[in-house]
């Protein structure tokens, strides 16, 4: 387990760099990722997408469905790639702080 | 050794990233024979185990030679087997959908000098590097899994009980002396990447204990509803504890509680949940299945039976595991007709007089209970022999 410090603030992060405790989560953990996950500047478009992660996870406990993020914010996953290049799972959930996908990824 | 870029800029990730290229086309990588007859070819025969003979409808032969692969293999090795290549097949080969080797010439008196090279190659400790076989009625390579090489989920290794298994059945992978084909498969777990269940014979890594529950950080790592929702038992539910966290604090977290009676240790929760890990020095081991088949040749596609419900973890050589396979496959060889897979013939003796001709206990694992299909796996008829599975079977009841 790592510790990672960034313009005065602490975060837990694992070996792929996703943090280990949703609560650690704060504007300047998006500004500190970004960069690793070939984004030079965060948009609406990605505060959007961010936003939604994190109040569905707040509400349901998971990460939602690829469709259910299009959906809900009318980007197409082709859209979403263009925005977070690494895509999703390993883009926006990182910058959302949500927990490391898993399963047979 | 120090950083050494291929031209990839870490500032520009996306400047000149070509994607979506897919793999390459296989025409580019047939030997001349092959692309001239390609859709022509008239029959085939088996030379001799491990050599066949393609003929044309233009007159064209084309000669096969196919070895035993490993599977997980170095750059070393895969060098090895392109330099074979350069020397007798002009620079080509291919990989076979059960992981061997197979070099084609195209005149018979290429294979003798192909055939003496392969057989003249060991590896340091006196293995065959590229033992010749596999055709016909024989035991081909095992589709084999990651094991303690690579996987976080597994019950038992991959390559070593391949390894343990395939030196005690050698003598079948290089002739061809068996009823049928009697493919064998293992996964280390009952995720079953690849094929067991649908081989002849099966090696599956089981786990015999519920998982651990590390409570301080299931809710930080883990999406509780999809750990639940994971469990195809319902062992599984959400729920809140109050624990003493490594620092010493007190709190009360969220987390999960498992039914342990329900639990039947499939892992399943682990894979989605990394705090609730299983596996077991003791407790995991290996199930054998049989009777699986693919091919739709006289009888349909079958799922592969569990006969043996648990054999230990015994590495580095699982002697137990190799000597049940090893019955198994003498019982099948003596006993079956021409042409009848391991699963064909079990279903015309019966299961009950299977147990028999194999020598292995009958015990009540191996009775399905999952769900409303279960029921179909037992026998609603009066139709059976007097065999020790019956026995083992009325023993159980009593």
């Amino acid at each position: 387990m790592a510790m990672v410090e960034y313009e005065g603030k602490q975060f837990d992060v694992d070996e792929d760099g996703f943090l280990l405790n949703f609560e650690q989560w704060c504007p300047e953990w998006v500004d500190f990722v970004k960069e690793s996950e070939g984004i030079k500047e965060i948009t609406e478009e990605h505060q959007k997408v961010i936003d939604f992660l994190q109040d569905y996870y707040k509400k349901n406990g998971i990460a939602p469905m690829v469709r259910i993020l299009s959906k809900v914010t009318g980007f197409k996953l082709k859209h979403i790639y263009e925005l977070f290049p690494s895509g999703p799972g390993k883009g926006a959930c990182k910058m959302a702080g949500l927990p490391k996908p898993t399963g047979c990824v | 050794m120090a950083f050494i870029s291929s031209g990839y800029n870490p500032d520009k990730p996306m400047e000149n990233r070509i994607t979506d290229i897919g793999p390459r086309d296989f025409n580019e990588f047939l030997p001349p024979v092959i692309k001239k007859n390609f859709g022509k070819w008239a029959y085939h025969e088996i030379l001799e185990p491990g050599v066949l003979m393609h003929k044309a409808e233009s007159g064209d032969e084309v000669y096969t030679v196919r070895c035993g692969g490993c599977r997980l293999m170095s750059t070393e090795h895969i060098r090895e087997i392109t330099e074979i290549a350069d020397k007798h097949c002009d620079g080509y080969l291919r990989f076979t959908t059960r992981n061997n080797i197979e070099f084609m010439v195209d005149s018979k008196d290429k294979i003798e000098p192909l055939k003496e090279d392969l057989l003249s190659r060991k590896g340091p400790g006196g293995d065959y590097k590229f033992p010749i076989g596999g055709t016909g009625a024989c035991i081909t390579n095992i589709v084999h899994t990651q094991g303690w090489i690579h996987c976080h989920t597994p019950a038992t290794d991959a390559s070593g009980t391949v390894k343990a298994t395939m030196d005690e059945l050698f003598e079948e992978f290089t002739n061809m002396r068996l009823p049928a084909i009697l493919r064998i498969s293992m996964a280390c777990c009952l995720n079953m990447c690849g094929a067991v269940h649908c081989s002849d014979l099966a090696i599956l890594g089981i786990h015999r204990k519920p998982p651990m529950i590390d409570h301080e950080y299931i809710d930080n790592l883990c999406e509780i509803p999809l750990a639940v929702a994971s469990c195809p038992v319902a062992a599984i539910r959400p729920s809140k504890a109050e624990i003493v966290a490594e620092s010493g604090e007190k709190k009360t977290v969220k987390t999960v509680a498992i039914k342990n009676e329900r639990c039947m240790f499939c892992g399943n929760c682990y894979t989605m949940c990394p705090s609730l890990p299983l596996a077991d020095q003791e407790g995991d081991g290996i199930a054998l299945m049989v009777g699986g088949k693919i091919s739709n040749r006289i009888s349909a596609p079958k799922f592969s039976k569990v006969v043996v419900a648990f054999i230990p973890n015994e590495p580095p050589r699982w002697p137990t595991m190799t000597k049940t396979i090893r019955k198994i496959v003498d019982a099948y060889a003596k006993n079956a007709n021409k042409y009848e897979r391991l699963g064909d013939w079990a279903e015309r003796i019966g299961w009950e007089k299977f147990f028999e001709v194999c020598d292995i206990p009958f015990t009540e694992h191996v009775i399905d209970d999952f769900r409303d299909p279960a029921y179909y796996t037992w026998r609603q008829s009066t139709n059976f022999k007097w065999t020790h599975g019956v026995e083992d079977f009325a023993n159980i009841k009593k």
